[in-house]
Formats: structure tokens, C-alpha cells, sequence
């Protein structure tokens, strides 16, 4: 048997409390497709980290091609062959594609002519993944799948025999997803290695040879592919059974409206929504389908207060709450979860602890209680499971998912009246998702009013009460669930507006 | 004839404008090559004047003006490394270490030049000499124009040249655009700044010289009048870019010329006033760059830092 490209041995690597690696081994073959599966923070980016050289780990070996290695750098690792692509891509935007893959090329001539043969071989790997891109663009311009694929022609013009990339499906459109399937395929057919990190079974599916899963650092199941089925690599991944779905809210119970919103009209930069009706009975949760860029933000932001409405009310049980949330009045009554919490929702440079204490900014004391502050954050910490749980860090040491948990938990631990919540799981793996609908569907069950905006029909489709579909910021119709069909909500979306019965 | 008389005053017009705007072509070129690998240096005002002086003393001691211009670039190198050192070795902060060069080389210039003050030097010859004065267009741009302009122009072609379509170039383009990326690419970036900061001191300490011995021939106090902190502005305008840096200071170089020939066909309106002009137009095109800017971008994405950089 053919001596295998990569062993890492017995991988063991420690971040403070946190056990990011427990004792794992892999191997990668060469013309073989590894995905590493698991859900966030489970692992898979460290491990692969560690082989680029990015980080030390703590024990353990690594060998290429039978023979030990020790990185200190990324640098060596890719004079070793190894490229990885991240999920922040390094490259610089206001360069032109040609210009960044030279910044790459270890042997790039000095006088760089352009049409030049050494200039051109900068372009060896681009012209084969993608020869439509034209290298005198900007990077700035060109589309995220575009730039993944320039960094992955970086990646591969250092003679990468085996090829990282870290959850590279998950900024992609599907038509760009498929076309990277078909470029790791062809990766493999010449011999290269590569190794897939995702949390995306539609991955594995299209792609994997072998597959190991990781959770909480160890290796949970190692399979070849063909030998798993998806919903056996679910339970591997989240270790508690099938992942259940959860019980659907049950119906509000009554008809006599908490939340009134009367011809909406507000304007963010363009982004318009005109004349938004609809009404909400206490518990009941309404979900907002559409086309994300349709007004789905400006909605947001007005229902909570942020900017003033250019015509129309909010009435929240009988009090007038448009742009109000200036004057504090209803701050305590409206939880509102923003899409992109890191520019929305957190101050980035601010302790875990007091980004917790934000949403009663107003009524702390002159000398704030920095113990009660503590407390409450340890407690809320525990409780929502964000990881790492030191109140003293700062928000923008988490991650995606560990930011979303922790505004979830500033708006929704106490008791509000009005949720608001836009994209509230995008970017989150199952468990988190689960966390974060149930601490939305626990607020409706104490009878608050519940506006759901998010991109998941499915989701949609099997929780809200009634789903409303927002098209170039008006609603083209509200249907209760039961009634709903994809078809119809499908048409709304396209902007046909509801045909109203006769 | 009244084609004649045209061409001759375009010449001149042509020779005032390139007079005037070779030192600040150089300044301006210096300060946008700092800035290109990230770091603002106000403090060229200060470098300029030092280069003026030193420049002009040395002109005057030895009788050449290339040395006086080997001087003051040199001195202006040397007042720039005090930059670097605080920025790059002290993680000062760059517009409070750049105000502190700029008075150290106000005062130093000021004490050290007490001398010089009222002397005068012999500057480099003109391209032609006055046998050529009549020659239509060129001429008076053949005799009031030394070698200065032509270099300084190429100069300016080189360096945009350089930076442009060399290794070394791009390598200073990524460590303005990110100090980070820079160093993961196994660039020392701050190596590059370094450099990026003394190429600016040379460039303004030889603009300083320029002024003084080539441009005035004598040296007064505080006689760069600030163009060390037009080229700050007019580097914005300029977009970062070497080659544009050309046009905009020949423009600004333009209505400064017109500033003098206003003045000297007697017009009432208050000197002072006049002499705004060039500021002006200035003034203007940063408007327009700035209504436009989305579209033409151009900043250095690491100038961002100037206020502090994470690490």
C-alpha cells in the first residue's frame, strides 16, 4: 500500500481552559477527498491550522510522505506543499488579481513587465480554474466565489500537493458550490490531496472519499464515505440522536392584537418599505419570507425603533412605539436580535460582561456595579453555553456563532413583549440554531409578539404562525401555516402580489 | 504678430509654472511614497526646510549647487530617520511624532540659518543660454529652466515606474494595503515603512534645496511657506499615484504662476487674496475627488491606522 501523504498523530492542542484538539489522528491520501466534519468549534480549523503551521500543537506528530515534520510557520508549511484557503481570504482588495497571485509567487521575477513569460506564470493555475476572471480587475470587484478562486489559484501556483479549505461552500452561491466540486475533483484526478472542512452535509455528499467527524476535539466516526449515510453523520456530529425537530409553537391564545403596525413606511438609504400592515395577537409569531435585500433590514429596524417612520404607527398594546427607542420608553419591552450582530449588535472592543449589560445602558448607575455586571454575565454565559466563557473578553474574540448566542442572551433571557429577530441563526450549526429557536419560541409562550425575518422557508414553514412574504420592501401576503404552499410563497417572493379572494 | 506674441507668453507661462512646481513635485512624490506604505509623515515641512537650509549653506560654502542639493536631501533623510525612529521604533503616534518633526526642523532651520539670511548662491545654469531666448516657445523655457525640472519630472516617471511593475514596488503597495497580510507574505513590513519614511525624507529635504538654491537663490526664514503641508493635501488629490502626482502639481504650480502675473499687471484686488488661488483650485479638487470618491478610491487601506494599529 502507497505510503500516505500526511499522518498527524495523536494531535493535541490546548487554548487556555478550552481543549481545542484531544489526542486525534488523521491521515490524507494523495488523489483523495478528506472532509473533516463537525460543527462549530468542534475542532476541524485547528487541527488543520496546526498542519499548516499556523499553530504549534501542544504533542503529537506530523509526517509527510513517512517523514516527521515540524512547522513553525505557514511559510514552511507550504514549501512542504501544504496550501490551505481560508474562510477570511488574504487577499488584498485594492490590488488587481494578477498583482496579488505575484505578491504569492516565491520566485516572482523584479521587473514585472506585464505579458512578460514570468509574469504569466503567475496566471497558470487561474487560466485553468477560471479563465473568465480577468487578471488586470481589482480584487475589490470581483464576486466572493471569484476571490476564492484566485486564492485558491495562490494556493496551488506554490505547488500545493495538499489543499486546505476551511468551510469553502459556505460564502458560495449554489452554481459556484457546484463548480468547486468539479475543481476538487479535478485536484484529486491529478494526485493532489485535499482536505474539505464543513459543517455541510451537501458537501460531503458531492464530494467526500473519506470522512472523519470530529466533536468537542476528538474524533467521534471515521468512515469512507460510501459507508455513512447522511443521517448517521448528523448524529455523529451533534451526538444526541437523530437532531429532533423541535415541538411547533402552539397557537396564540387569543385573537385580540398586542402589536399593531399601520401603514409602515421608512426609507434607509434607498432601501424602502411602503405601506407594511399587519397585526400580532400576544404568543403569536409571524414569519417574514422574501428575498434577503427586499427591505427585510429597513423592516427591522423600524419595528424596533431605530429610524423614524415616514408615515404610518406602531402600536405595541395601545402605546405608539415608532422612533421611540431614542426616549427609552419601550427599550425594556422590544428585544430585537440585528442581522450581522458584530456591526449591529455588540461593541466590539467591550468585555463580554458589559456587552451583556447593553441593553440596560440606560439605567445603569453613574459608577456602574461591576460584580452584579459579572455575575449576571457568568450566569447568562453558563446558561446560553458561549464559549469561551470569560466574561472579560472582548466580543470581538468570538466567533460567529458564540456572537449570535451571546445577543440572544441579552435580548431574550429576560421578559419582553415585542422580539424582533433578523437572520437570527445565519451562519450557525444545527445545535446553535436549535438554541436560538427555542429561546424565541420560549418568548412566544409568554406572550410576546414574534417577528421571525429569515431566508429558511423550511424553517418558516414549520414554526411560524402565519408567514408573511416581503417583496421590494411591500408584503405581497400573509397566509396562516396551515394554509401555506411553497408555491404560493414561492410566487409572492417573485413579486406577484396576493390575489385577493373575492 | 499676434500668434508669436502667444507662443511666447505660453512659453513663459510654461517655464514659471515648471519653476515653481519642481520642489513641490518632489515633496509631493516623497510624501506620496511614505503614504503608499502606510504612514502619514506631516513633518515634511520641517524636512523641507531643513533641506532649504543645509542646502543652500553648503551651495554657498563649496560653490556647487549639486552638492547644496546632495546636502539638503541629506538633511531631510536625517530628519525623517527621528520620524521612523518614534512611529516605527516607538510606536508613537504618527501625527503627533510628524508635528514634532516639523518643529524640530522649523527651530533647527531657524537657529542654524541665522547666518545665512541675505545670501546668495549661484544656481545651476539654464538649459540654454540666451542665444536661444528668441526661439519661439521654448526659448524662455530653455533659458529660465535649469536641468532640476526635467529630472525632477523623470523622477517622477521613474519612481511611478517602480512602484508600479517592480517586485519591490508591489512589495511597498501590499504593506500600505495591510501591514498583516505584508508580513504573512514574508515581506518585513516594517523594514518597507522604513524605507517608505526615509524615501520621503530624501525626496523633501532635495525639494527644500531645490527652493532654495535653485528656485530663490537665498535662503530666508520659514520660506517653504507650507508647501511641505501642500503636498500633504496634494498627495490626496493625487490619489497615491505617482504618475497623477504630475498633473496635479503642474496645475498647482499653474495657478500659482498666474498668482504672480496677476499681481504683476497691477490688479487692485488685496495681494493676499491673489495669492489664495492656488489653494483655491486646490480646494476644488478635493471636492471633486471627494464627490467622486467611490468610484476612483486609491487611499492605502493601512493609512487607516495612522490613529493606532491593532496588534
Amino acid at each position: 500500500m502507497a505510503q500516505p501523504l500526511v499522518m498527524m498523530s495523536s494531535i493535541r492542542k490546548q487554548f487556555g481552559p478550552v481543549l481545542a484538539n484531544d489526542d486525534v489522528s488523521v491521515t490524507v491520501n494523495a488523489g483523495e477527498v478528506l472532509a473533516l466534519l463537525g460543527e462549530n468549534g468542534a475542532g476541524k480549523s485547528t487541527l488543520m491550522k496546526i498542519l499548516y503551521g499556523f499553530y504549534a500543537a501542544d504533542a503529537g506528530t506530523i509526517r509527510i510522505s513517512g517523514q516527521p515534520v515540524s512547522f513553525s510557520s505557514p511559510r514552511e508549511a507550504m514549501a512542504a506543499g501544504i496550501g490551505m484557503v481560508f474562510q477570511q481570504f488574504s487577499l488584498i482588495p485594492a490590488l488587481s488579481v494578477l498583482e496579488n497571485l505575484l505578491a504569492a509567487l516565491p520566485d516572482a521575477p523584479w521587473l514585472q513587465p506585464r505579458g512578460s513569460t514570468k509574469v504569466r506564470a503567475a496566471l497558470r493555475w487561474l487560466t485553468r480554474l477560471a479563465p473568465e476572471i480577468d487578471p488586470n480587475r481589482a480584487v475589490r470587484t470581483l464576486s466572493v466565489g471569484e476571490r476564492q478562486l484566485v486564492e485558491l489559484a495562490k494556493v496551488l501556483n506554490l505547488d500545493a500537493r495538499v489543499v486546505i479549505l476551511d468551510e469553502p461552500t459556505s460564502v458560495l452561491t449554489p452554481a459556484e458550490t457546484e463548480r468547486l466540486y468539479g475543481f476538487i475533483k479535478t485536484l484529486t484526478s491529478e494526485g493532489k490531496a485535499v482536505v474539505l472542512i464543513t459543517h455541510k452535509l451537501a458537501d460531503i455528499a458531492a464530494c467526500a472519499d473519506h470522512i472523519v467527524v470530529m466533536r468537542g476535539g476528538k474524533i467521534v466516526d471515521e468512515a469512507p464515505a460510501r459507508d455513512r449515510t447522511p443521517g448517521s453523520l448528523v448524529e455523529a456530529m451533534v451526538g444526541r440522536g437523530v437532531a429532533g425537530s423541535l415541538p411547533p409553537p402552539s397557537s396564540p391564545p387569543t385573537d385580540v392584537p398586542l402589536l399593531q403596525v399601520r401603514g409602515l413606511s421608512a426609507d434607509i438609504q434607498g432601501r424602502k418599505i411602503r405601506d407594511v400592515s399587519f397585526e400580532l395577537a400576544p404568543g403569536e409569531i409571524l414569519g417574514i419570507a422574501g428575498v434577503s435585500g427586499n427591505g427585510q433590514f429597513t423592516l427591522a429596524e423600524s419595528l424596533a425603533g431605530l429610524v423614524p417612520a415616514l408615515a404610518g404607527d406602531v402600536v405595541l398594546d395601545g402605546v405608539s412605539i415608532a422612533s421611540r427607542v431614542e426616549d427609552g420608553a419601550i427599550s425594556g419591552d422590544v428585544a430585537y436580535v440585528p442581522e450581522r450582530p458584530l456591526d449591529n449588535a455588540v461593541v466590539a472592543d467591550l468585555d463580554l460582561a458589559l456587552n451583556l449589560a447593553l441593553r440596560d445602558v440606560r439605567q445603569l448607575d453613574f459608577f456602574p456595579d461591576r460584580k452584579a455586571a459579572f455575575r449576571r454575565a457568568h450566569e447568562l454565559i453558563s446558561r446560553y453555553d458561549i464559549r469561551p466563557p470569560q466574561p472579560t473578553l472582548a466580543a470581538s474574540a468570538l466567533s460567529g456563532g458564540n456572537l449570535q448566542k451571546l445577543v440572544i442572551a441579552r435580548e431574550l433571557s429576560g421578559r419582553v413583549r415585542l422580539v424582533i429577530a433578523c437572520y437570527p441563526t445565519m451562519g450557525l450549526d444545527v445545535l446553535a440554531t436549535q438554541a436560538v429557536y427555542r429561546e424565541m419560541f420560549r418568548q412566544a409562550t409568554e406572550d410576546a409578539c414574534v417577528v421571525w425575518i429569515s431566508e429558511e422557508l423550511d424553517d418558516l414553514l414549520s414554526y411560524a404562525h402565519r408567514i408573511a412574504v416581503i417583496h421590494a420592501g411591500e408584503i405581497m401576503g400573509i397566509t396562516r401555516r396551515e394554509a401555506a404552499d411553497r408555491r404560493t410563497l414561492g410566487r409572492w417572493m417573485a413579486g406577484h402580489a396576493m390575489i385577493e379572494a373575492a | 504678430m499676434a500668434e508669436t506674441e502667444a507662443l511666447a507668453i505660453a512659453g513663459s507661462w510654461v517655464a514659471a509654472m515648471l519653476r515653481s512646481s519642481t520642489p513641490l513635485m518632489m515633496v509631493t512624490l516623497g510624501e506620496t511614497l511614505t503614504q503608499r506604505v502606510g504612514i502619514v509623515n506631516l513633518g515634511v515641512e520641517g524636512q523641507m526646510l531643513c533641506g532649504a537650509c543645509v542646502g543652500f549653506a553648503v551651495a554657498a560654502a563649496t560653490g556647487s549647487p549639486v552638492l547644496g542639493f546632495a546636502a539638503g536631501a541629506t538633511a531631510g533623510l536625517l530628519l525623517s530617520f527621528v520620524h521612523a525612529t518614534l512611529c516605527l521604533g516607538c510606536d508613537a503616534n504618527q501625527i503627533g511624532s510628524g508635528i514634532a518633526v516639523f518643529t524640530l526642523g522649523l527651530g533647527l532651520s531657524s537657529y542654524f540659518g541665522r547666518s545665512a539670511i541675505g545670501g546668495k548662491v549661484a544656481g545651476l545654469a539654464p538649459l540654454a543660454d540666451n542665444s536661444f531666448a528668441d526661439a519661439l516657445f521654448v526659448g524662455p523655457i530653455l533659458t529660465q529652466l535649469t536641468a532640476i525640472a526635467p529630472f525632477a519630472i523623470l523622477v517622477v516617471l521613474i519612481a511611478g515606474l517602480w512602484l508600479y511593475r517592480t517586485r519591490t514596488g508591489l512589495n511597498w503597495r501590499i504593506t500600505g494595503e495591510s501591514f498583516q497580510t505584508a508580513r504573512a507574505l514574508g515581506i518585513r513590513p516594517l523594514l518597507v515603512q522604513a524605507q517608505g519614511i526615509l524615501v520621503g525624507g530624501l525626496l523633501s529635504g532635495f525639494a527644500g534645496a531645490i527652493l532654495s538654491v535653485d528656485y530663490t537663490q537665498t535662503w530666508a526664514n520659514e520660506m517653504t511657506k507650507g508647501r511641505g503641508f501642500v503636498a500633504v493635501g496634494l498627495v490626496i488629490v493625487a490619489r497615491w499615484n505617482p504618475f497623477l502626482v504630475l498633473p496635479v502639481v503642474l496645475l498647482f504650480g499653474l495657478s500659482e504662476a498666474a498668482t504672480l502675473r496677476l499681481q504683476a499687471t497691477g490688479l487692485t484686488l488685496s495681494p493676499y487674496l491673489i495669492s489664495c488661488l492656488p489653494y483655491l483650485v486646490c480646494l476644488g479638487c478635493v471636492i471633486i475627488v471627494a464627490v467622486r470618491e467611490g468610484r476612483i478610491g486609491g487611499m492605502p487601506a493601512e493609512l487607516a491606522s495612522v490613529f493606532g494599529r491593532r496588534r
